[in-house]
């Protein structure tokens, strides 16, 4: 799966809540790898409901909400799905 | 150009009232370019580089598509103004001035190594300090000039004196200067220990432009507001030197804009190729070699023959020029943005981040750029190009 | 030793450095692999938008303001753009 496609996608729990959507990825850069540690959620901005900007559009300052890798149970194109009960730290 | 054509453009219909602009529009481009200087010191990444991390590739290729367009039609207006003054040197016809311009200009560039350069258009440029010579010369009324340093607005037309002071902060502070200089400083290797260094090299750079600027504005308002005469030529602006000091004040005055506006040229044409160069992330660099850094050569090649080309269309320098300071206006907010929020952020700069007196300028700044932005065209039709 | 990176701001749009200190593109996208198996690690950098080159993770040597690969351009067919377009001038003087 390519980085821009796991970007803009929506997150939402298995039950369905929704948290926002995939604004970056967190890794944890090593000598040897950089391995995805979790994803930083949060909401669409204004602009790219708009249609303006993509969601890779670091333009506007964003809360940094973490949603770690462990919590995830799903990624595909058609979402990311997380545990119920996960909330962005 | 656009220094040489607004400045004595605001003076000749203003008199004095709007050298306080020109203050703030140096004041801006002493702050942009500060950021600038300090965002390549410490991270080595210029302009471009800032905008396409920032902005992604899409909403940064806007911005750099907007450079472009502005970058060649600044390019255009430059070397028309290469070609107007050879004319008025050699009386030679001007079409043929172009082209010959134009080869002169690519040939130097390719042959001699930048510092050479940078030192002949830099030191021969400073001719233009006869317009200072000049204004003092003149005897303007310095109670006057020294008000025209208060914002004040007491004249009639109050949308074309809105005109000229977007049209005089738009040539303060346009962008070309600011992507050349972040180059530079990446190209040179600066660190954090250039930060003065930095610091120093903006003030005293623009504070020696922003002099010249007040120069030309004085001895319009001084020798052409009286008479009525507004410089559509760049004769008329050379007449500003021509007239206290005569023929030794009318050659230095022609030498000297040959040598600035024939600067301004080299460092637009290298903008524009940097700012391709660097959003790609091709090999860029002034002191490279042409096969150093192919596609970057290329680009400055192709902009100095498209810029040849618009002016040979006939179409007239000074309305180039306009048009090139409004634009630039309207696209500033695309490569000023990035650069203060990179700026800003603390992950990227470390210690070197803006602190709060740099963040006071940067955002009264922001602000003063996009007012600038969104007003610049309505006023540009409302005036009727400047005109009134 | 081992630091925190943000995926989308500190390596996608980034330039892309060679060990002889060559520029040779931007990343352009980033290749994830085991995102299916619970274990996402970066693959690949994916350098290009037309002729895409994958740059194999371990290729890279550094990632500070840019991305150091810890190989030549030419080993891995980055920098063909310039590679393309250098024998136009190669013959002129002064060149």
């Amino acid at each position: 799966m390519k980085l821009s496609d796991l970007l803009g996608l929506r997150v939402s729990t298995e039950s369905g809540e929704p948290l926002g959507h995939v604004h970056d990825v967190r890794a944890e850069l090593t000598s040897k790898e950089a391995r995805v540690t979790g994803l930083v959620v949060g909401p669409l901005g204004v602009l790219e409901r708009l249609g303006f900007g993509d969601p890779r559009s670091r333009a506007l300052a964003r809360s940094k909400d973490i949603v770690r890798w462990s919590a995830v149970v799903r990624a595909d194109r058609r979402g990311v799905v997380v545990r119920d009960g996960t909330t962005p730290k | 150009m656009g220094d040489l054509v607004f400045n004595a453009a605001a003076g000749a219909v203003f008199g004095y009232q709007l050298l306080w602009v020109v203050v703030v529009g140096v004041v801006g481009i002493i702050t942009y370019s500060e950021m600038c200087g300090r965002v390549a010191a410490v991270s080595k990444r210029a302009v471009f580089d800032a905008v396409r991390e920032r902005l992604g590739y899409k909403v940064g290729l806007v911005a750099l598509v907007a450079a472009q367009i502005v970058n060649l039609m600044t390019l255009a207006a430059e070397v028309g103004g290469v070609a107007v003054v050879l004319r008025l040197l050699s009386g030679l016809p001007y079409r043929a001035l172009i082209v010959l311009g134009v080869v002169v200009l690519v040939l130097v560039i390719w042959a001699l190594p930048f510092e050479y350069l940078e030192r002949i258009f830099g030191y021969v440029g400073l001719c233009l300090i006869v317009f200072a010579v000049a204004a003092v010369k003149l005897n303007p009324d310095w109670g006057a000039v020294a008000r025209g340093f208060v914002p004040s607005a007491e004249t009639g037309d109050l949308l074309l004196y809105c005109y000229f002071a977007v049209g005089l902060l738009g040539a303060a502070m346009t962008p070309y200067e600011v992507y050349f200089y972040s180059s530079g400083a990446v190209e040179e290797g600066w660190t954090p220990s250039d930060l003065r260094t930095n610091k120093a090299n903006a003030i005293i750079g623009y504070g020696l432009g922003g002099f010249l600027s007040f120069a030309l504005m004085i001895s319009a308002g001084a020798l052409l507001l009286p008479h009525g005469i507004t410089p559509d030529f760049l004769g008329t602006v050379a007449l500003m030197a021509q007239s206290p000091l005569g023929e030794i004040g009318l050659f230095l005055a022609l030498i000297g804009m040959l040598f600035a506006v024939g600067g301004a040229a080299l460092d637009v044409a290298f903008s524009g190729a940097y700012s391709l160069a660097q959003f790609f992330g091709w090999e860029w660099g002034k002191y490279r070699q042409p096969t150093g850094a192919p596609r970057f050569t290329l680009t400055w090649l192709v902009l100095f023959g498209l810029a040849g080309l618009v002016i040979l269309t006939g179409v007239d320098p000074i309305l180039v020029t306009e048009f090139s300071v409004i634009f630039s206006a309207v696209a500033l907010p695309l490569t000023y943005v990035p650069i203060l929020l990179v700026a800003n952020d603390r992950a990227y700069m470390g210690s070197y981040a803006n602190g709060k007196l740099g963040n006071v300028f940067g955002v009264v700044y922001l602000f003063v750029i996009l007012v600038i932005a969104v007003a610049a065209v309505p006023l540009l039709l409302l005036t009727n190009l400047g005109q009134g | 030793m081992s630091r925190p990176i943000d995926l989308a701001l500190g390596l996608l749009d980034h330039q892309v450095v060679d060990c002889e200190g060559r520029r040779c593109g931007k990343v352009d996208d980033l290749e994830l692999a085991g995102v299916r198996d619970g274990r996402p690690v970066v693959a690949e950098l994916l350098v290009g938008r037309r002729r895409t080159v994958h740059v194999p993770w371990d290729a890279v040597a550094k990632v500070d303001s840019a991305v150091h690969l810890k190989v030549r351009a030419a080993e891995l067919r980055l920098g063909r753009g310039d590679d393309r377009v250098r024998p136009w001038f190669a013959r002129l003087p002064l060149s």
